[in-house]
This record gives C-alpha cells, structure tokens and sequence, in this order.
C-alpha cells in the first residue's frame, strides 16, 4: 500500500512542479508585446497588446464583427479573412468553415490568438459599425409575447443605417447566465430617426437575451447595441414591392415603409402582408392603416391562419394569401422577413407566380 | 464509456446558462459518459436504435412544418406545434449550429409529451445524446418508444445502435 501512495504523491508533486514551471515560462515567453493589426491593406492599422484573441483586440479598437456567442467559439459568425499572421487553422474552427473558405484563409477571430502583427480583410461596411451605450426609453408590449423597445443613444451621437439592418443588443448577466451574451434583432424605426433606435424581439421560450429582456429590462436601464449590420435593405430601383413578414419579422417592413415616406419615394406601389395565427398577434395595425390612408402607393394585408372569429383581415396562411392576391408577378420585387419555413414557402409561391430568385431578398432569421 | 477531458469540456458547455438557458442536462449529476451509456443499453434492452427515433421524430417535425406555427394532427393522433425562433443554437460538441424553434408533440392516446428540436435530433443520432433527466428536451428512449410505436429492429447487436 505505501509505495502507491508514495507513487501517487511523487507524481502529483511531480505534476504540480510542471504545472508551475508553465506558468512560469508563460509569464516570460508569452508575452507578445505590441502588435499590429492591418485591416484592408492600409484602410485601418491598431496597435494592440498581443495575446488576446483577435476578436477581443478588434473590439477594443472599435471595430466589431458580427458575433453571436460573445467569442466562445460556438456561433461562428466572427468569421474574417485572416491574410498573414493567424498561425495555423485550429480543430476549433473547422467545424464553421466550408471548404471554400478554408482555402481563402477565412478564420473564427474569436479563436485566433493575436501573437503579433496580423493582416486581415473583412467586409468594408463593418468598419462603420458603431458600438453604442443606451438608455431604454420605453418598452411596449405588443402582443403576449412581442415587446417593442426603443433605446436612446448618448447625447450628441447618432446612428446611420439603411432600413432593414439589425443590431446586436446584449444581455447583462443574470440568474445562471455568467457572461454577457448578445442576439441580433431587426432595427425597426427609421434611419431619419437616428438619435434612438427601436428593436421589436420576440420572446423565445429559454432564449438567454429574449429572457432577459421579458423578464430584466425596464425602462431607464442602461443596454449595450452594436450595429447595424446586414444586407437586408430596399434596392434601389423604380420595381412595385411585395413585403411578407410574420412575428418579430415586422420590424425591418416597417423601418423600410418609414424610410420610402421620410425619402418621397411614391412612385412604387408596396404591399405588406403581415402574417399572423390569430388577432391576438396583431401589432402595428393602426399605425399601418393609417399610412395606406395617408399614403396612396400602400396597402397593409394582415392575414390570420387560425382564427374563427369575425374579423376584417384575410384568412388563410400567408403563402396562400399571396397567392390569391397576385396574377404574374414577373416584374416584381419581394422582402421576405420572418422563420426559414415561412421564407422558404414564400420563395416557393414567388417562384411560380414568375418572380426571379435573383429578386427575393430576406432576412431569415439566421 | 470513460468520462474522457473531451467530454468534461463538453458537460460543462451543457451547463445552464452557457449555450443556452437551463441548459441540457436538467437536474442529472451524473456524468455524461453515464448519461450516454445508460441510454444506451436502454435501447439495446428495446432493441431499437437511434436512428429510429430521429427519423420518426423528423417525420413528424416535417409534418407540422410550413404551417406558420399551427398545431396539427398527425396521423390521427398526435398533436404537433412547430415553432420557428430567430438564431441558431450551438452544439455543446462544437460540431455546428442548429436553427432554434422546438417542436411539441402531445400523444393523444398516451396523453405523454415530447419536445425536440434540431439541435435535440443531431444530439441522438451523432453523439447518442437524448439529454438529461429533467431536461424539457430528454427523448427519454423508453417513453419514444412506446410514443412513436417503435418495432426492435433484427440486429441487436450494440454496433447497430
């Protein structure tokens, strides 16, 4: 019995003494110093400490990349083209890159280590990405389980956007959520309204941040956004739109009606059709109405899929209440916003009404 | 199956609170390598396989998808409800990410419930996972069993399962 105790001791001694000297070493060779990041050939240079990931180092210089699990390595959003300096691909990572991009050096920069100087590419519009510390200035109830907030930026800052981004609100911890943790939620005010910013969000049954949301936020309380970002937004031609949203997938319609009144733009015939299961998921209905009245060029379409009682809307399931309410649509341009089943079912009734895939644009809650 | 440092790191991932609120482990200490082997040899007592229940539970999910959220009735008895969320949920195996929204399923001749999602059949069928005891997401291998109707399958050796 004594020698494997003694065994067991010398090799946990044994252990600990590695264990130290790692430490040690740690402390005197991994210090990385300062390193540069270049960001598109020369369009940005930051001087930062090495070490962190390059995720974290790009945020502390203010330019963020879309991130969904706050670096964990578990979203893969934060992707980036890692041109020189990344070290090798790491088993981390490879599980969110297609081939493709493994051949073009795109990374997770959440999981490459900044060790020294670094060139990297990403996307031109991410580099006006703008972080924001807000205040709530009110949140609204819309249904059982959709709340609009509306969040006021600091004095003197604004926000420029095309309508139709999202933003990434973050959570604060809470309960069993340690870490701050951030989703993205389609801004749904207009661009001219750019000193706040409104989010409608969903309430998603165990979602971290709807959670938080639903039961944390209040009003006055401090919210960190990032954005926008996303390229879900209005081209620019002369084409009459068809809008198809439902639930939370509202938002960005509405940002997009707002912004062709705020520009004058009446020469395009627009039509929203809102699907919902019942009245009680109705939201933003009188607002609507009220711009059809005002605004010739417009018309509003609440349609309910399950709902028996007496009611002034389309009944049927939105897929079919499009269906019924066009001939060809070959010359039309479509927004789709909401869950991939109902994206992918619009796509389908699109399709054979004649509208090009290259003229179905959405954003599918992915 | 041995508790190996992999499956360490990937417990504590299952923890609430980490990739998702209550995470997916429930009220079950026990460790993952136990939770898995345990499920297993249930499906060999029954002589059913993974796969088996995946694929039934897709079919229904199937089923009541592209309703917009409507419950439907499936071959005259079973309730499902498909829910579509925004986002996508992490594996705890780091091994993709699945689009969030829970189906529901309420056996009407049992009375007995089951909830899944993507994430949930992607957990059964590539790492044998059906979830924690307590976890709203266990597939508990007996109650899908007797749920789905599910007939032992020939070969019942543990390679089949």
């Amino acid at each position: 019995m004594t020698p494997i105790i003694t065994a067991v001791l010398v090799l946990s001694a044994l252990s600990g003494i590695l264990t130290l000297l790692l430490l040690v070493a740690e402390f005197f060779f991994a210090n990385y110093g300062e390193c540069t990041i270049d960001v598109n050939k020369g369009d940005k240079t930051f001087k930062v400490e090495g070490g962190a990931s390059l995720l974290t180092s790009l945020a502390s210089q203010k330019l963020f990349l879309p991130s969904g699990c706050g670096g964990r390595g578990s979203c893969g959003t934060c992707k980036c083209r890692v041109i020189d300096g990344g070290g090798p691909l790491l088993p981390t990572e490879t599980p969110y890159l297609n081939d493709e991009e493994q051949k073009s050096d795109v990374r997770l920069s959440c999981q490459v280590k900044v060790r020294g100087d670094i060139k990297i590419e990403v996307p031109e519009e991410l580099l006006s990405i703008k972080e924001f510390e807000t205040v709530i200035e009110s949140i609204t109830d819309y249904t059982h389980d959709i709340k609009g907030l509306r969040f006021r930026l600091p004095e003197g800052e604004t926000i420029k956007f095309r309508a139709g981004q999202f933003a990434n609100l973050f959570s604060k911890p809470y309960d069993d959520v340690k870490e701050e943790t951030s989703r993205a939620y389609s801004i749904s005010s207009a661009p001219s309204d750019n000193k706040a910013i409104e989010l409608v969000v969903r309430y998603v049954p165990n979602g971290m941040v709807t959670t938080y949301v639903f039961k944390h936020l209040k009003q006055g309380d401090k919210a960190r956004l990032i954005g926008p970002f996303g390229e879900f937004f209005l081209r620019d031609t002369s084409r009459e739109i068809v809008c198809i949203a439902g639930g939370s997938g509202l938002a960005p319609i509405r940002s997009i009606i707002l912004d062709m009144i705020d520009r004058g733009i009446s020469n395009r015939k627009a039509t929203f059709f809102f699907g919902a299961v019942s009245q009680r998921d109705l939201y933003y209905v009188e607002e609507f109405k009220v711009i059809e009245k005002e605004h010739p060029w417009f018309r509003f379409v609440p349609a309910l899929s399950k709902d028996d009682s007496d009611h002034p809307y389309e009944k049927g399931i939105i897929t079919e209440v499009v269906a019924r309410n066009y001939g060809d649509m070959t010359e039309l341009e479509a927004y789709l916003c909401g869950s991939p089943g109902m994206i992918d079912a619009c796509c389908k009734v699109l399709a054979s009404k004649g509208m090009p895939a290259d003229r179905i644009y959405y954003d599918k809650f992915s | 199956m041995k508790q190996t440092p992999e499956l360490d790191r990937i417990q504590k991932k299952m923890q609430p609170g980490v990739l998702t609120l209550k995470g997916f482990l429930g009220h079950d200490d026990r460790k993952l390598a136990d939770i898995i082997a345990a499920d297993c040899q249930t499906l060999l007592r029954l002589g059913i396989n993974a796969a088996q229940i995946t694929e039934r539970l897709q079919d229904l999910a199937d089923r009541g998808a592209d309703l917009m959220e409507q419950e439907i009735l499936v071959d005259s008895r079973y309730l499902v409800r498909v829910r579509d969320d925004r986002g996508k949920i992490p594996s705890p195996w780091g091994d993709g990410l699945f689009e969030k929204g829970d189906v529901d399923l309420v056996d009407q001749k049992t009375g007995k419930t089951l909830k899944w999602n993507r994430l949930t059949l992607r957990l059964i069928s590539k790492h044998g996972f059906f979830g924690g005891y307590g976890s709203e997401y266990r597939i508990d291998p007996d109650v899908a069993c007797e749920i789905l109707d599910l007939k032992p399958v020939v070969d019942r050796s543990p390679e089949s399962i």
